[in-house]
């Protein structure tokens, strides 16, 4: 055996696997398939705007022939796009009229770097959703299983956040909050008068605001309030793989990363019942090679990991490596999103702030939990939302020229808020990843997306809609305009349920533990692995199952079991 | 930093080459003012030397010097030029050049004569007009334009931390405070 484990992936979800099997003294290969990024160096975040290569834009015909899918993506500019993929170097297919936005980027750290940061915790309300209103199959764990996860990860990665006492959203390992602005705050006493249970907090997010000892030692240090957070951050304020998890896990010495090395698929050994191989194709050179561990660990991403399983098919698996279930690839869901409102507010323009905020507030969900009457859909939908005063931006549309318009922008516009819903999406077996015909420039086939939203989808984003501007409008906002439309899946790169959790081998890939049913050494714990998809943002969840897995595979692995 | 008053003789320059042109040619000079169009651009310059004294008048009008440097100072037209360059499609640049001839021809057709023969309260008057109109029709490349001048005003060094305020490491968060502690508003 060349490694005790081999890890798919250096994201967020890998990043964590690979740090927990290090520290466990666990020898572990990291496989992955971008470029090798050095933290710090290859950022771009003390850039001032005016340094910026054309103030951010990325060049109109270079965006439209290379990254027509991913400029999507409301972090996509000049200073971040090497962070995403070229559209026009690795595709993949959709059905005529069934877009699916795919966001991503390849190269070491992944969507870790570009993540939006916010780390909330799924409550038992979701744990307990499928098998309540019967969309989906039962989680095999509750959040009680989490819970120590959720405060390890967190007090690693850094999580500032205000404490709250919600069940459906269960506080955590906090660093001291942000504040909230004025309009902010005073949005936030009218909208919990007028409903006691719903709330408005500050969001709680991976960034350093009172750095432990810990990661002072791992080279990371306080936010500097300068929201670039996309480009990379040099001061390591906020979690990436790059900042926090693969130095904790080269700290080991027992951590070894091969990049620029793309996983084509995962050999099986049934006499063992066993992943007996992992073999790559070098991104460069075309060439391939394998390597052998005692565990594999997939964390891919979601739809990166179903790719893989779905092309390791053996006589054993004809589906797909452990696909008995005919889950792999199905179920996939991500967040519904482009809903909730928008509005301006005529007060506090004497009131202003000081540093770029890199998080909003949150609304947390109450349709479904507290708020249930008149309600036509199952689940629900939260509120990322964001204040500022309007900037010079707004004299674009607006008439006025010469030294009167100058004058006008010195000052600040007016408040405005953004409610921004983020809905559940429920689980369905024919929202799916296949393989197509086609196949990209190293033989692997292409993914074929095929995802729609619903019913219940629909319906949570009227309901979003509605709430969003009345709430707005209660508060005294004004110019309240609702955005009124699903954006097309994919869009919240909150992709999930490809190789869900389960209870049953029959219905699900992987148990509690995000071990593959079938196959004793193969773990799943990227976003795949869920069983359904909560209103949350998911990459915490993702990180506390990734450590708790990691530390099981460990656990049987000393114990010889793997 | 470049100060106002060092361009200025630079600008009469070329108010009176150009002013000597469009006497001298009338009509026949707004053709040869339309040349230098986006078709050109890829193997040359997205403007003419014309174009680009009129962009530079024109971004000044919008954003004058006044207690700080205007457009110029701040290095809008060589910015706009740059940018239309590197990043503008075919089509966006002939909607910028567009845009400066359509203004060319409001000069002419309002006022009978070109727009940096025109004395400068004519131009800002003009300018006035063009940007009411554009912006109550909803003109997709008078905005375009706009905010071409605007972003590279503000998110030039002297727009950013002159005329606004920017830090690059602002260090802190202070989330609800008196405007009158601040000043002016970010630029970013």
């Amino acid at each position: 055996m060349d490694f005790d484990a081999i890890v798919i992936g250096s994201g967020m979800t890998g990043g964590w696997v690979a740090k927990e099997l290090c520290e466990r003294g666990l020898k572990t290969l990291i496989i992955e398939r971008g470029r090798q990024i050095q933290h710090r160096a290859d950022y771009l975040d003390f850039a001032p705007p005016w340094e910026v290569p054309n103030r951010g834009m990325v060049a109109e015909d270079e965006k439209a022939e290379h990254y027509a899918i991913q400029s999507n993506n409301y972090a996509f500019n000049a200073a971040t796009k090497q962070w995403f993929v070229r559209d026009s170097e690795h595709p993949y297919t959709t059905p005529s009229g069934r877009p699916y936005t795919w966001i991503r980027g390849y190269h070491l750290g992944g969507r870790s770097i570009t993540w939006g940061r916010l780390s909330y915790r799924l409550s038992d309300y979701d744990f307990n959703a499928n098998k309540l209103d019967g969309h989906g199959v039962d989680w095999p764990i509750r959040y009680a299983d989490l819970s120590p996860w959720y405060d390890r990860v967190e007090r690693f990665i850094g999580v500032s956040g205000a404490t709250e006492g919600l069940e459906q959203l269960p506080d955590g390992q906090f660093l001291p909050p942000m504040g909230l602005t004025c309009v902010e705050s005073a949005f936030k006493a009218k909208v919990e008068a007028d409903h006691p249970t719903r709330r408005v907090t500050v969001g709680r997010c991976a960034h350093l605001t009172e750095p432990s000892p810990e990661h002072i030692a791992l080279g990371r240090g306080p936010c500097q309030l300068r929201n670039v957070c996309e480009r990379g951050c040099g001061y390591g304020a906020y979690f990436s793989s790059l900042s926090g998890t693969l130095p904790a896990a080269k700290k080991t010495g027992n951590l070894t990363i091969v990049t620029d090395a793309i996983v084509e698929r995962l050999d099986y050994d049934h006499a063992k019942r066993r992943v007996s191989g992992v073999r790559v194709i070098d991104a460069k050179t075309k060439q391939g090679r394998s390597y052998q561990a005692r565990v594999v660990f997939l964390c891919a991403s979601t739809i990166g990991s179903a790719q893989v399983l779905l092309n390791s098919r053996s006589e054993y698996f004809p589906n797909g490596l452990a696909n008995r279930s005919d889950a792999v690839g199905r179920y996939l869901m991500d967040h519904v999103v482009g809903i909730g409102a928008v509005g301006t507010h005529p007060g506090f323009l004497d009131r202003y702030y000081y540093g770029r905020r890199p998080t909003g507030f949150y609304l947390p969900r109450y349709i479904n939990i507290t708020e249930n009457e008149g309600v036509d859909f199952v689940r629900g939908f939260g509120f990322q939302g964001h204040s500022s005063r309007s900037s010079w931006r707004r004299a674009i549309n607006e008439a006025g020229v010469g030294a009167d318009l100058k004058n006008r922008l010195r000052e600040p516009g007016r408040w405005e808020v953004r409610l921004i819903g983020f809905g559940e999406m429920l689980p369905r077996a024919d929202n799916r990843v296949t393989l197509g015909e086609r196949k990209d420039q190293w033989g692997i086939p292409l993914p074929h997306i095929d995802v729609t939203h619903g019913e219940n989808e629909r319906r949570i984003a009227e309901r979003a809609n509605r709430d969003a501007a009345q709430m707005l409008a209660a508060a005294g906002f004004e110019n309240i305009t609702s955005n009124g439309s699903i954006r097309p899946p994919g869009h919240s790169v909150h992709e999930m349920g490809s190789a869900r959790m389960g209870r049953d081998p029959a219905t699900s890939v992987l148990n509690r533990h995000n071990q593959a049913h079938d196959v004793a050494n193969l773990f799943i714990t990227d976003g795949s692995c869920m069983s359904s998809s909560g209103t949350v943002n998911p990459s915490l969840t993702f990180m506390a199952l990734s450590a708790r897995a990691a530390n099981y595979a460990a656990d049987l692995m000393g114990s010889g079991e793997i | 930093m470049t100060s106002e008053a060092s361009q200025t003789p630079k600008l009469d320059r070329r108010s009176l080459i150009l002013g000597a042109v469009f006497l001298v040619g009338g009509a026949a000079a707004l053709t040869r003012f339309s040349r230098g169009s986006a078709s050109e651009s890829e193997a040359g310059p997205v403007f003419s030397s014309d174009q680009f004294a009129l962009l530079e008048q024109l971004s000044e009008e919008i954003i004058p010097a006044t207690d700080t440097p205007g457009a110029i100072g701040a290095g809008v037209p060589e910015f706009i030029r740059q940018l239309l360059g590197d990043w503008g499609s075919s089509e966006t640049r002939a909607l910028i050049v567009g845009v400066l001839e359509s203004v060319e021809k409001q000069a002419w057709s309002r006022h009978g004569a070109g727009f940096l023969e025109l004395p400068g309260e004519r131009r800002l008057t003009l300018i006035r007009a063009v940007d009411e109109e554009s912006i109550a029709r909803q003109d997709i490349a008078w905005s375009r334009f706009k905010q071409l001048v605007l972003l590279g005003y503000y998110h030039s060094e002297i727009g950013a931390t002159h005329e606004l305020r920017y830090e690059l490491v602002p260090g802190a968060w202070r989330s609800c405070l008196p405007l009158t502690e601040v000043g002016r508003a970010s630029a970013a």
